[in-house]
Order: structure tokens, then sequence, then C-alpha cells
């Protein structure tokens, strides 16, 4: 057992089961669970201390940013004042955390919610409320917050209203409620307290904020409601979900994850809840994820669909045509969460985790040329109309548009899926989405979905890009597809051409592809993304979602018992809440990159579909779907 | 002046206003400069079919326009003053209260498609916010929206000068 104050030395982190290690005050990141509100997100460590947190939104500067910065970034930290291992879970069909410390003297259990609105009290804005329940002898038990707003760039003011601690900075103010809790002490910018908890006591701490407007406060009862009433409503919305296939937790915790990916208020899905935690400890490979990238649409609206949330579909396709209105017919590689198209790159005077700088703010990749973008929306698009029989006439002529331009702009070079940071080239993945743009678009013409004036140009334009892959991409000395025009690089992304529907399970091209990323990129259950360089300076871990992809081309090739295998291991894989984050270090499962990233979930859930699909004996599909159009 | 000729200016201004406001944001929806479209936030209102979403919406926004003209109206007779460059001020200050105001923050309110800072999980809001002066739905939206108001305005103060 080992206590949850930060120890010294370095080395690799992975805390054995229960146990809690930091770092120089950093957590694993395979330690984090996130809870949410469909608003914003919190990181819990294992040792109870909410290390991320942006108010009012996902997006927004954090509060709480410990996780970047140990020292600066700021935390609500809430453990037992004696040695302790932690165990914990989500509650069953909620993303309402709870945490059992177990000491020497006792046990308690912390319930962690970013709470939803209440119909029965006026709610705060926001409210993250932490409960702390006795359960066997009496625990001494210690906590403070530390709010650092703006990024710790904002000045805290700390006051007292009507006994309550409220820190406040401008347009903003949170308070420090607790009951049972011990007295509320302020020291500096710090709010914290001390109190020890017996068997069947109850200790409860909220924190309310509010943003342009005053703050709520609590009462007791209220706020006790209101975390029943959250996971009742989480539990309502779990039932809901239809997927009956064999990895029902997974892929249940998946779309829990998934949930609290989507911004409420518009209908938008994140990549992450964070920003730069680093792919490489140490290197520079740290991005801001707290967009919504094209790139995820088609898999984000198929797994929607198919697991029975055709609100969260119906509503993330609206967003996605809103947001996309302004560049039109250009697409943003990503868009903001409140729609907008302009994400700034900025670094913060912040150390990274673990020494992992620049922290970065805003995303430079808004500005590349990433042809894939065009398929993946056209294949969105064509996963919705088959799903609703009917679009818009707007939106029917902004596809066609979208189509018209790819057949103008598929020979240009571009950065690709990766997003590479080096000169733009002809990377095959992205040839390939091309060509199910135009597929898809045909497609949708010739079923009088959207307008057919061009479809000529698309069928020439599809059978131009088919000829270039077919020349260019495929080396016949690595039997594969390879990374890009003339390259001999292997690259994981190819097998989107399988999965998107590029061609079919019987093209021996790719199925030999599937034998080179197998052969090339994996180690055990870990998929790297490509060989070759990409304009960064060191390595990176394995990406989770390279993984499902081949567990998933697998099975759409027939080989049903090898992907069943590895969708085990990788199941297998998840931290002990059932989250993943981009990679994984293939020397020891550490988790690496943002996190929980929806597009290892996305994976995740496409995958055991697919699976299950061809395990039942269903006919290898070409698209997410399960059904495909070859040209 | 006369109430009943200046009140068939207003009607008249109010239904000229609105058509150049409704044209210059359609305009500037096809130019790329914002994602506006008042005609589809209205008619969203009633329906999520949006082809008839934006066709009552043009019927809402055309109303509208002749509640805001005779609220202009009343306060023209109020202070017993009338012109186009009063109505252009009334456009500046109406365009102005419409993105801070109406549209950012009673419209989320009313609007049951619309997402507002409230809305959590497990809901999903159909429509995006549009935000302090209406930025997301594209950073020329305020240069777009106001100037349209402020010749809403003129026009209805226009025509109510010249009826009068």
């Amino acid at each position: 057992m080992r206590t949850a104050r930060d120890s010294p030395g370095t080395g690799r982190l992975r805390s054995p089961a229960g146990a809690v290690a930091r770092v120089d005050g950093y957590a694993p990141l395979r330690d984090y669970a996130v809870i949410g509100d469909g608003r914003t997100a919190a990181l819990v460590a294992r040792d109870g201390s909410v290390d991320w947190l942006g108010l009012p939104d996902l997006d927004s500067p954090a509060v709480f940013g410990a996780v970047l910065d140990a020292r600066r970034g700021g935390r609500f930290r809430l453990e037992p004042a004696v040695p302790y291992r932690a165990e914990r879970r989500y509650l069953p069909g909620t993303n309402v955390l709870e945490t059992t410390f177990v000491t020497g003297r006792g046990t308690v259990r912390v319930t962690d919610a970013l709470t939803l609105h209440d119909d029965t009290a006026l709610s705060p804005m926001r409210e993250l409320l932490r409960c702390v329940d006795g359960l066997s002898g009496s625990v001494p038990l210690r906590w403070s917050v530390q709010p650092r707003p703006g990024y710790g760039g904002r000045r805290v003011r700390l006051v007292r209203r009507s006994g309550v601690p409220v820190a406040t900075t401008g347009r903003a103010a949170l308070a420090v409620c607790a009951w049972e809790a011990g007295d509320p002490e302020c020291e500096g910018d710090t709010v914290g307290g001390r109190f020890e908890l017996a068997r069947g006591r109850r200790a409860v701490i909220a924190m309310p904020f509010a943003d342009q407007e005053p703050l709520v406060l609590p009462a007791r009862h209220e706020a006790e409601t209101r975390l029943e009433r959250t996971g009742a409503a989480w539990r309502g919305w779990t039932h809901d979900r239809t997927y009956a296939g064999g990895w029902h937790e997974a892929v249940t915790r998946s779309l829990l994850a998934l949930k609290l990916l989507v911004f409420a208020p518009s209908g938008a899905v994140a990549a992450a809840v964070t920003t730069s935690l680093p792919e490489d400890i140490g290197g520079e490979r740290n991005w801001d994820y707290r967009f919504s990238w094209v790139r995820d649409s088609a898999f984000t609206l198929a797994a929607f669909l198919r697991s029975g949330c055709p609100t969260e579909a119906q509503a993330y396709f609206w967003w996605l045509m809103h947001a996309s209105q302004v560049t039109h017919p250009e697409l943003n590689v990503l868009y903001r969460l409140d729609g907008g198209h302009r994400t700034p790159e900025r670094t913060l005077p912040w150390e990274g985790y673990r020494g992992s700088g620049p922290v970065r703010v805003g995303n430079a990749a808004v500005g590349q040329v990433q042809l894939d973008t065009y398929g993946e929306l056209l294949q969105t698009a064509w996963l919705y109309a088959r799903a609703a029989g009917h679009l818009d006439a707007d939106v029917a002529r902004r596809l066609a548009e979208l189509a018209d331009l790819v057949c103008a702009t598929w020979r240009r070079p571009d950065s690709g899926i990766w997003e590479v940071r080096s000169p733009p080239r002809h990377f095959t993945q992205s040839k390939m989405m091309c060509w199910v743009a135009l597929d898809r678009a045909v497609d949708l013409a010739e079923r009088r979905l959207i307008p057919d004036r061009h479809i000529s140009r698309w069928r020439a334009g599809r059978q131009a890009v088919r000829d270039f892959v077919e020349s260019r991409c495929f080396s016949p000395y690595r039997d594969c597809y390879v990374r890009s025009a003339g390259s001999e690089d292997v690259d994981a992304a190819v097998l989107l051409g399988l999965l998107h529907g590029y061609g079919d399970a019987r093209d021996p091209r790719l199925r030999s592809t599937v034998d080179a990323v197998e052969r090339e990129l994996r180690q055990g259950p870990y998929v790297l993304r490509y060989t070759g360089e990409d304009g960064l300076r060191g390595t990176e871990g394995a990406f989770v979602a390279c993984s499902f992809w081949l567990a998933e081309a697998l099975a759409r090739t027939g080989r049903v018992g090898e992907a069943t295998r590895l969708m085990d291991d990788l199941v297998a894989l998840a931290n002990d809440v059932g989250l993943y984050s981009e990679e994984m270090d293939p020397a020891d499962g550490a988790f690496l990159g943002n996190l929980p990233q929806a597009l290892s979930h996305l994976a995740l859930v496409s995958a055991a579909c697919a699976i299950d699909a061809a395990g039942a004996g269903d006919a290898p599909g070409a698209g997410p779907a399960g059904a495909g159009a070859d040209g | 002046m006369s109430a009943g000729s200046i009140a068939a200016g207003i009607a008249a201004g109010g239904f000229v206003g609105t058509l150049v406001l409704t044209t210059v944001l359609r305009a500037a929806g096809e130019a790329g400069l914002t994602r506006m479209d008042v005609p589809f936030l209205l008619g969203t209102v009633v329906t999520v079919d949006r082809a008839r979403a934006k066709a009552i919406g043009y019927v809402l926004h055309f109303v509208n326009g002749q509640v805001f003209a005779f609220a202009y109206f009343a306060v023209f007779l109020a202070i017993d003053r009338t012109g186009w460059w009063l109505g252009a001020l009334f456009g500046l200050v109406h365009g102005l209260f419409a993105g801070t105001a109406l549209v950012n923050i009673l419209l989320p309110l009313v609007h049951p498609r619309m997402g507002s800072r409230s809305t959590s999980a497990p809901d999903v809001a159909l429509l995006e916010p549009p935000g302090f002066l209406m930025l997301n739905y594209g950073p020329g939206t305020p240069l777009v929206t106001v100037p349209a108001h402020v010749a809403y305005g003129a026009l209805v103060g226009g025509f109510a000068s010249l009826a009068g």
C-alpha cells in the first residue's frame, strides 16, 4: 500500500491494482476516470483528485489543470489522511464515479458527479458534487480546492458569502459548500478542510459555478437529490441503447464515454476531453482535442445509428452541416463545439504532463488541407440519408457541390488523416476517401437524394481516383497499399479503405494490406499508425483506434476467430473503468495522448458490431453501416 | 402628422425593411460571411422538417417584421418625431438587442429545439445556440446583422416619414 502523497522519482508510471502512485505530482494517465454533464467534463484520478475541469464548457479554459502542471494547474483533492488503496467503478449504467478508499482505520466511498439539472430545485449553472459515505470504521480525510481559472492566468479573489467560500474572477465565480466535511478554511487562494467520517455518516462537498450570472448556492438535500436524479437520468439513457452483442459492457461504457463527449447545447462531438496530454512523454506531440473533427463523423453517425441513438445522430448531422456552412464548399478539418471555425493555436506557460511541453490550446491543423474529410462527410450524409430516407434541399445541394469540389481538388497533395506537419503528400487514405466521396455522391444522386446534374463528372472522377490509387499507391514489393504514392511505408489508415467501402472483403489487394498491417505495424494487440517520418521529433505509442480497425478488418475478411481474440485482448486493455486514451505504450500498456478519446471508443463500437455481424454469418460489408457500393 | 397614414407607411416600411434585411442575410450566407438564417431558426420552433421550417419561418419572419415596425411606430408617436435617420438609430438598437438578448438569450430559452447553456446530457439540442452577438454563426455575423437592422429601421422610419 502506498500513500497518495506525491512520491519522488521518475520512470514508468503504472500503478498496480488498487495502489495509488504519483511521480513528480503526476498520476498515470491510466488512473483517470471522467465525469461530465453534457457541457463539460472532469478528470478524476484514482487518488480522488480532480485534475482537469474546464468551466463552463468542455472547451473553456481550465479551472483545474493539475494534469498539465502539477504545481500551478489547480485541483480539487479529496482523500484519506492515512495510507490507503483505492478501488473504483462507475455506478452501473451511469457516468457517476464511485471510488472506495480502504484504509487501516476503515473504509469510505466517494461518489463524484457533474450533476444534471433538477426540476425540483433551482440548479446551479454547473455543479461538481462529491459525496463521501463512511462504510466502516472511522476514517480521517482531507480536502482542498485550488481553483486556477483561465488556465491559471486569472487572479482569484476568495471571499465568504453567507459563510460560504466563494472564488471570483471577473464574470465567473465558484463556491465551495461543505456539509459534515469540516469547516472550510481559506488560505491564500485555496479552500480546504479536514474531517473524520464514521460508518453510516455522509459528508457532502458541492462546488457550484456560475458564469455571467449569480451563483446558486444549493441546500444539502437539493444537492443530494440532484445526485440521485443524475444517476437515474444516466440509467434511463443507457436503458434505451440497443446494442446486444458480445461485448455489451465495453460497448455500453464506450457509448457512455461518447455521450460525455457530445456537447449537448449544439450536438457536436468532441474528439477528447483534454488538451496536450502527450503522445510521447517528454515530447512535443501535444495537441488540443477539445474540438469536433469532421474525420470522426462517419464512425460517429454509424455508432449512434447502430446503438439506438437517433436523436444524437440527427443532432450531430444537423450540427455538422450547419457548422460547415461558413466555409462551404471547403471543409475545415475541425470545428469548435459551438460551430465556430477559428481555433488559433497558442501555448500556455505550463510545464505539461511530466514535463511534456508545450501545452497547446487551439489547433493549427484547422488550416491544413486534408482531403479525406470530404469522404467522411459524404459517407456520413449517405448513412444519414439511408436512416432518414431523405435529405433537405439545401443539404442536398451542398453535398453535390462538395462532390464537385472533390473532382476539382483530389489531385492535390495533403496532410492526410494523421495531420502530419511535414510537407503535403499524396496520401493513399486521402485518395481512397476521395473515391468514397464520389462514390457516395453517385449513389445519392442515383437515388435522387441529391441533384444529379454532374453525376457523369463524379463517375469519371471516381474512376480517375481509383486509377491513381491502383497504379501509384500499391507496392508489389510490399504487397499492400502504401502510405503515400510512390512510398514503401505502411499505414494502418488504409484499412479504412476496407471499412468505409473503397473496396470489399474479396479484394485481394485489401486482404494482403490487412496482412501487411499485421506484419509491419502490429505488436501483440497494439497497432502503430505508420512507418516513416511525419515532421515531428520523437516517437509515439500505438494508436488505439488502429487496433480496433485491424480487428474489424480481420472480421470483414472472414478471419472472425482472429478478430474475436484481438477484440478480447483490446477490451482488456481499457483502464479499470473502461476508458481508452488515444494511444498506448506497447511496452507496458501506459496510456498516452488525450483521453477519453472519441475515436478509440468509436472504433471499439464499430469493431464490436462488425465482428458480431461477421460471427452471425452476415455477409461482410464494405462500410461501417454494413453496406457499401462499389464503383 | 396623421397616425392613420403613418400606420400605412409603417406597414409598408416594415414589409420592405424585412425584405431587405432577409435578402442581406441570405446573400451574406451565400457569401460565406455568416450561418445566420432567421427563417430557419423561427420555423424550427414548430417543425423539424427543414424545408417546411424555412417556409413557415419566412412567414413568421415577415410577421415579426410588422410587429417590430409597429413597436417603432409607438415610439414615433410617443416622441412625435419620425424620419429615416431616427429609424436607423432604432434599427441599430434593435440589431444590438437582437444579438445580445433577443436571439442570444431569449430564443434559446423558448425554442424547443435550440440548445442553451443549460442544455445538458442526456438531452441534445438540434440547433446550436447563436451565442453573444450571434458569433457562433460566424465571426462576420454581427457585421452583417447589425447593418441589416439599421437598414430595416431606416426603411421603416423613412416610409413613416414619407406617409406622414
